[in-house]
């Protein structure tokens, strides 16, 4: 049983990631190698925080995402305004960076031996209720004028600013609210865990969950999320071996991407009123792109 | 209301635009003509803002936007259509036109996560003004599509219910009756004549199709090469020899 | 003592060099980053130190074998993660999606190949310095050093001068129109590929001389993009003076403070000059394609 319930909770930590990531790259088209990195920027605070100064687990998560989100905004300060490849980049070496300093950081961080007695706070419930609230709000997202700029922006940069979108600001925001909820997923698997090292944060991680979004299908939440949920649960409840399971997602997506490229659900988003048509036989309004 | 005044534009060694000028008052419909290569296109670049002008300044109500970002060109009253069609994919013809209203859309991120009443009220009232728009076009009906699902002449009609709901002071269109049958242009230059009239803001119009420009401009600018090469009402740019030989060569001036 | 960081830094940023140029080649070619890049490295590397271990060899024909198989692979690649997407011109968005994946799958056959340990080419040269007017010079420092400079002017001289080049350029430039000009745009592709894969396996050999050979080595290409987006996007001269500056400036920096921390400066460097000069040395075009 303990198994099973870590196994969700992980799977659950892995969707508040991707939530944040669905933000960045599905809504806006922007694509971070550095998530992992903001992950155990969110880990490695709160950790320290708790363990080491003695603050209250709540405040220290707090700190650590306010942290994370100052980091952010540093990194894609001059980011923003240039074109997709170079937000890639830079997060690419801001990735190596971090685990660089981790590494390197020993009297504080642990180094490569790793940063270990953290009390377990995170339950099922709290990762739970987490992922829920995280679904909810970005689902709420979407649907706003920041999620219609988001894909305007993504769609066409030059025809957005001719409409008057700031696109430089709705790529922050947007980067922003990656950041935060990425770290968030951090402090959770901090202190589920109880032991971090620099080595679990490295870009492959940030390339997984790319990967898994593009799987369920990178415009639509549920796909990104189901798509998570199938790719981390799954392999654990199977026993694959960790680097089968990388080369099996890699060819798995490789395949998706040369035969269906918008991933397994498409467009398809799951609400209440797509139930209700599916359901009532109705011709769904929406078609694949 | 809109000044450009003596703009030039370089890429390297290529000057695309030459000193052009021109203004526009409000409810004036401006023709824009010239062969291909011309710098029409290039022109709306400038005054949207996707190029800054090398010389020269634009000017609009008496502000100085030359050197303006985009985006805050198209805030301060410049609306533009393309000449390629450029919607946007992934959203329905609605949200397309909402995103031209959202940069004005009064609330806060934390009401865009959650469903509070102010995002309520707003995103109300952005529906009502875009769907108004859309309506004045002839499109409401296909509000829930997707603009790729949507023939030529209504994408065209689509591009010009987002550029309105900007709420422009001066309308760029680009190209607006390319691609379209003889009826879709007598229906395009109705719906402009129209939206002149009752918004009352100034249009400057890219055409090749001469019948729709001279129709409907009450003052028609001719470029060629980059420069401008006459200016005046329709009448007297269709007897203008350097116009005539622009288009159609140095024998037919002749004749 | 200076004299031999600045020969250092020189050698390591000619390795550089060579990985930014793959990448450049690339960019320049599809118009995308070329995520897998890194991994294609690590993989050719590999295969030239099994064969290496395998026949014994010396360097040269271990180079030689790497680079044939870094070409090869990335022909191979190309076709299976990047065609389709070429041909049904979708959003460039997936090349992103298609690199990193291919990315992972190369670094994936690596793992399960060789397991997670280091690994130490033999021993190519029987001494391991060299006595230049009085300087000593590590002699893999004079090789990479040399052979990085050999590449890449053959690379200009074919680049500049050849036919295949000059199509490579009007492929990069307007691939419909070269198309039309009746250049075989897939062939000219295929042909980019293979090069960059050739350069990859190249810089693969000598990242592994000079660090040591194992499965993440791949993330070294960190420091080609970063020389790339100093240089500028997309630029091969761009890319080959961004490389130089960042050897030189890396190993002047771990001087004083230790390797440990030289991704923390080439990550600061690559910040401050996107702050400066985004455009880079070479002065690319850094907005979204208008």
């Amino acid at each position: 049983m303990q198994f099973y319930i870590s196994i969700l909770t992980f799977t659950l930590i892995s969707v508040i990631a991707v939530t944040g990531i669905y933000v960045l790259t599905g809504l806006t088209g922007m694509f971070s190698l550095g998530q992992a990195a903001f992950m155990a920027i969110g880990a490695y605070v709160s950790g320290f925080l708790v363990v080491k100064a003695g603050v209250p687990f709540v405040l220290a998560a707090i700190i650590a995402v306010v942290i994370s989100v100052i980091v952010g905004y540093i990194v894609g300060l001059p980011t923003v305004r240039l074109r997709r490849d170079y937000i890639s980049l830079v997060t690419l070496g801001f990735g190596e960076a971090i685990t660089a300093l981790l590494n390197q950081t020993q009297s504080i961080t642990g180094g490569a031996l790793g940063f270990s007695g953290i009390p377990k706070i995170t339950t099922l419930p709290l990762a739970l209720i987490s992922a829920i609230v995280c679904i909810v709000l970005v689902s709420y997202l979407k649907n706003s004028k920041y999620g219609r700029q988001c894909i305007a922006a993504r769609s066409d940069e030059l025809a957005a600013k001719a409409m008057g979108i700031n696109v430089p600001r709705i790529k922050m925001t947007a980067f922003l609210i990656a950041v935060a909820v990425t770290s968030y997923a951090g402090v959770l698997y901090a202190f589920f865990t109880t032991y971090v090292d620099p080595g679990i944060f490295g870009w492959k991680k940030s390339a997984e969950w790319v990967i898994m979004v593009f799987f369920g299908g990178v415009n639509s939440l549920t796909g990104s999320i189901f798509g998570t949920i199938i790719l981390t649960a799954l392999p654990e409840v199977l026993r694959f071996a960790a680097d089968y399971r990388t080369v099996f997602y890699a060819v798995l997506v490789l395949l998706i991407i040369n035969f269906k490229p918008t991933g397994l659900f498409g467009e398809y988003e799951l609400s209440v009123g797509n139930l209700l048509r599916r359901l009532s036989g109705k011709k769904e309004e929406r078609s694949n792109a | 209301m809109l000044e450009v005044r003596n703009v030039s534009k370089s890429f390297g060694g290529v000057k695309a635009i030459q000193d052009v000028s021109l203004t526009a008052k409000k409810g004036d419909i401006i023709g824009i003509i010239g062969p291909n290569g011309a710098g029409k296109t290039t022109l709306f670049n400038v005054i949207s803002g996707i190029y800054t002008a090398d010389k020269g300044s634009v000017i609009l109500d008496g502000k100085d936007i030359t050197k303006m970002e985009q985006y805050m060109i198209t805030r301060e009253g410049i609306g533009r259509t393309f000449q390629n069609i450029r919607l946007f994919r992934g959203l329905t013809v609605l949200e397309n036109v909402m995103c031209a209203f959202d940069p004005l859309s009064r609330y806060s991120i934390i009401d865009g996560l959650l469903p509070t009443p102010r995002r309520l009220a707003e995103e109300k009232r952005g529906r009502e003004i875009c769907e108004h728009y859309l309506e004045v076009v002839g499109m409401l009906k296909y509000k829930n599509e997707r603009p790729e699902n949507l023939p030529y002449g209504l994408q065209r009609k689509l591009e010009i219910a987002r550029a309105l709901t900007c709420q422009p002071k001066v309308l760029l269109l680009d190209e607006p009756a390319a691609g379209l049958n003889p009826t879709e242009v007598m229906e395009l230059t109705e719906l402009i004549s129209r939206l002149c009239e009752e918004i009352g803001f100034a249009i400057l119009l890219i055409e090749h199709r001469l019948e729709l420009v001279m129709g409907i401009s009450h003052k028609i600018h001719v470029l060629n090469f980059g420069k401008p090469i006459a200016e005046g009402t329709p009448e007297e740019i269709k007897e203008n020899p350097d116009v005539i030989k622009a288009y159609l060569g140095e024998e037919e001036a002749k004749c | 003592m200076s004299i031999q960081i600045i020969i250092n830094g020189l050698a390591v940023g000619s390795v550089y060099a060579l990985i930014a140029t793959g990448f450049s080649l690339i960019f320049n070619i599809l118009k995308f980053s070329n995520f897998s890049h890194g991994a294609l490295m690590t993989l050719s590397a590999f295969i030239g130190y099994f064969f290496a271990v395998k026949t014994g060899s010396s360097l040269i024909p271990v180079i030689i074998v790497s680079m044939l198989a870094g070409g090869l692979v990335a022909y191979i690649g190309e076709f299976v993660a990047f065609r389709k997407i070429t041909l049904r011109s979708t959003s460039p968005v997936y090349y992103f999606v298609s690199s990193i994946t291919l990315g992972t799958l190369y670094e994936g056959i690596v793992t399960i190949w060789v397991g997670p340990n280091f690994y130490n080419y033999p021993r190519f040269f029987q001494s391991m310095v060299v006595n230049i007017g009085g300087f000593v010079i590590s002699k893999p420092d004079l090789i990479m050093f040399i052979s990085s400079c050999l590449a890449l002017a053959l690379l200009v001289i074919f680049i500049q001068k050849t036919r295949l080049g000059r199509a490579l350029r009007s492929v990069s430039f307007d691939r419909d129109t070269a198309g039309l000009m009746g250049i075989n745009v897939f062939g000219i592709i295929q042909l980019a590929f293979f090069i960059s894969g050739a350069l990859a396996g190249l810089s693969g050999v000598f990242l592994g001389i000079n660090y040591t050979l194992y499965p993440q080595l791949g993330n070294l290409v960190v420091k080609g993009f970063i020389a790339s987006v100093i240089g500028g996007l997309g630029s091969i001269f761009g890319a080959v003076v961004g490389a130089i500056l960042l050897g030189l400036t890396e190993t002047l920096l771990i001087n004083f403070v230790g390797s440990g921390y030289a991704p923390v400066f080439s990550f600061l460097i690559m910040l401050a000059f996107l702050l400066i000069r985004p455009q880079g040395i070479a002065g690319s075009n850094v907005q979204e394609k208008a």
